[in-house]
């Protein structure tokens, strides 16, 4: 079998010094990104974009990749230490990493949140190196009909899981599929929707989109939390950056539990290392026998929301890299950054692009163990992070951005739309409508677009054809549970909760 | 409310749409669909989301959920965010013309120092001047970024 081969040539491309020291420099920013509150690895690897624009492929997507699975462990550092999340998915780490920091065991949960970040990584790896070689050899069977109705699962499930509404998702898929229509149309040549804009005729770029709806929408509300005075203070860190033995042991269960529950997560589309941190949470509080001391410094409540979310990014990986459909906002980011690259990921990349593929797999083992180094032994330097006045910080993420932006095609109106749709995502956060089904639509559009008149041409345009199959209709039958479970969940408690009554 | 205000404009949103898509020319010859047919799938989309919207408008008028107070404490922020909107739009505007130092430096400089108060005019002014030039070399000599020279001679 020649997938064994493969992957041990897949060492030997990550080994290469220049692959190391990318990913290095990934794991490096990552940490750095999942520190800092106000710019998260979207956004961040949106800026990349331009900046490496003329690197070898290999090397680029092992550093993006870098950033994507380092932010994990940096976010957890601030939500112990000042009760922030520094990154979305640690938020559950924020309610007893900041007791247990209280209580002056600050050391102990950073350490615990490397540990089992590392443990939950790389399993998270070897997870993904086993199921990548069978759902990609199963996805070379896709026709265009099945990856259209494969997207359109993956973008209702992200629609109806990521925010507090199901329709205010969809409201934002749909919008970013509109901007994707905007330009050339490939097929017929014909603009569409360019309003007179010339710099329109190429369409809206996705980093531009990014960067607007993460970086300046995240920027502009940080500013307004240091108007009012908000921003918080950072504890030190004390005691030793170790575990006593007892702690040890009240760990290890939940951080391969939240592993394996990560994986799994992230592997689906649309829940994300949010909700697997939440799961992991909750699991572990029912399963303990002093449930009471969740809330209060359960080092429990710390070991398994990490694990979980960290493995939650090689879970991920998955159908990104097997199918070339990202389940979510982060993984739909690295997806266009492959497509900037001229690569497409999916089943094909797999036969054709052995050595990246697996180049990049493998180089997330080497990642995850500079990561436990970054976090442990040398935290303190990124903790020096926190002290950074939010009012140097916000200003300057803003010119970072800038340099991101205008680098890509050098004109002032990607400048003007990074503006706009920051004020775009300021405002869709204050009314709930969440922008990563925007990402993941915008990103998948076209294709999308592409699969569907594909498709209709082979059936000589009769609509039939998506449920021709049975992964078509398996797969149209999930898409339209999605859409309805919002709607029939809140039915199904009600309904349970007078059955108790009774 | 809120939610009544985005359901008006999803309406809005897609009658625009739907016009905007009968506008765009088309060709009859091999592609069976033609350019128009996938944004028209998504206008109807957009109207499965109205009609979704307003499922849940009702849907939460009948569980009598406390009506949200959207704006908490935060009703003087708001203009915070117009003036800093605005000073990065001029920034925008003047990047070109200006060039990228000098730009970068003026608008660091302005926020910073309404940002960041207590007196560190000195430390606010150091970072924008020392970020502004270090980070001009950088990007343009060192990666190959393309930034604007404007006005300043390198």
């Amino acid at each position: 079998m020649d997938t064994f081969q493969h992957i041990l040539n897949g060492f030997l491309v990550c080994i290469q010094p220049i692959n190391l020291w990318y990913t290095f420099v990934g794991v490096f920013l990552g940490t750095i990104v999942g520190v800092l509150p106000g710019i998260g690895p979207s956004a961040s690897i949106a800026l990349l974009i331009p900046i490496t624009f003329g690197m070898e492929p290999t090397s680029a997507l092992i550093m993006m990749c870098g950033i994507y699975y380092g932010t994990k462990y940096g976010g957890s550092t601030t939500a112990i230490l000042i009760r922030t999340p520094g990154e979305a998915a640690s938020v559950m780490t924020s309610i007893d990493g900041y007791e247990m920091a209280k209580k002056g065991r600050a050391g102990a949960a950073l350490a615990v949140s490397a540990i089992g970040s590392f443990i939950a990584g790389t399993l998270g790896v070897i997870g993904l190196t086993l199921f990548a070689v069978p759902l990609a050899s199963m996805a070379l069977k896709f026709g265009p009909a099945e990856y259209f109705t494969l997207m359109v699962f993956a973008m209702t499930a992200v629609s109806t899981l990521t925010g507090k509404s199901a329709a205010k998702g969809m409201l934002a898929t749909i919008l970013g599929l509109m901007i994707s229509t905007i330009g050339i149309d490939l097929q017929s040549g014909q603009a569409r929707f360019t309003m007179g804009i010339a710099e329109f005729q190429d369409g809206v770029g996705f980093v531009v989109v990014v960067v607007g709806l993460f970086a300046i929408a995240e920027v502009l509300r940080g500013l307004s939390s240091v108007h009012s005075g908000t921003a918080p203070e950072a504890m030190k860190i004390s005691g030793k950056l170790w575990l006593t033995k007892e702690e040890w042991t009240r760990s290890i269960g939940p951080i391969w539990r939240g592993g394996v529950i990560g994986f799994i997560i992230g592997v689906l589309p649309g829940a994300g290392g949010t909700i697997a941190s939440i799961m992991s949470y909750t699991t572990e509080k029912r399963m303990s026998k002093n449930p009471e001391e969740f809330g209060k410094g359960a080092i429990e409540g710390v070991a398994g929301p990490e694990a979980a979310n960290n493995s939650d990014t090689a879970g991920a990986m998955v159908p990104l890299l097997t199918l070339g459909i990202p389940g979510g906002g982060a993984t739909a980011v690295l997806m266009g950054a492959f497509i900037m690259y001229g690569i497409q990921p999916g089943p094909l990349l797999f036969q054709n692009r052995p050595d990246l593929v697996w180049g990049l797999i493998n180089s997330m083992y080497i990642g995850n163990i500079m990561l436990l180094i970054l976090n442990l032994p040398l935290i303190g330097v990124f903790v020096r992070l926190l002290y950074i006045p939010p009012g140097i910080l916000y200003p300057l993420i803003i010119a970072i951005s800038v340099i991101g932006a205008y680098g890509i095609n050098g004109s002032p109106m990607d400048l003007y739309l990074i503006l706009l749709f920051g004020v775009v995502g300021y405002v869709f956060d204050k009314v709930d409508i969440p922008v990563a089904p925007l990402v993941l639509s915008l990103v998948l559009g076209g294709m999308m677009e592409q699969s569907f008149r594909q498709a209709m041409t082979i059936s000589g345009a009769n609509p039939k054809i998506f449920f021709g199959s049975a992964i078509t209709v398996t797969l149209v039958v999930m898409s339209v549970i999605s859409i309805l479970i919002p709607f029939i969940l809140p039915k199904l408690k009600q309904f349970k909760e007078e059955g108790k009554d009774e | 409310m809120t939610d009544r205000i985005i359901l008006a404009g999803i309406l809005v949103l897609a009658a625009v749409y739907f016009w905007a898509t009968s506008q765009i020319p088309t060709l009859e010859i091999g592609d069976p669909l033609g350019p128009k047919a996938f944004p028209r799938l998504l206008g109807v989309g957009l109207l499965i989301t109205a009609a979704m919207l307003l499922a849940e408008i009702i849907r939460d008028r009948k569980a009598q959920k406390p009506a949200v107070a959207a704006e908490t404490a935060s009703g003087g922020s708001t203009g915070v965010i117009v003036l800093a909107v605005v000073v990065t739009a001029i920034f925008f505007v003047s990047f070109e013309t200006l060039g990228y130092v000098l730009s970068v430096a003026a608008y660091l400089l302005i926020m910073m120092n309404y940002f960041n108060k207590r007196g560190r005019w000195l430390i606010n002014s150091l970072t924008a001047v020392i970020y502004a030039v270090g980070s001009y070399f950088i990007f343009t000599k060192a990666l190959g970024v393309n930034l604007p020279q404007g006005v300043l001679p390198f």
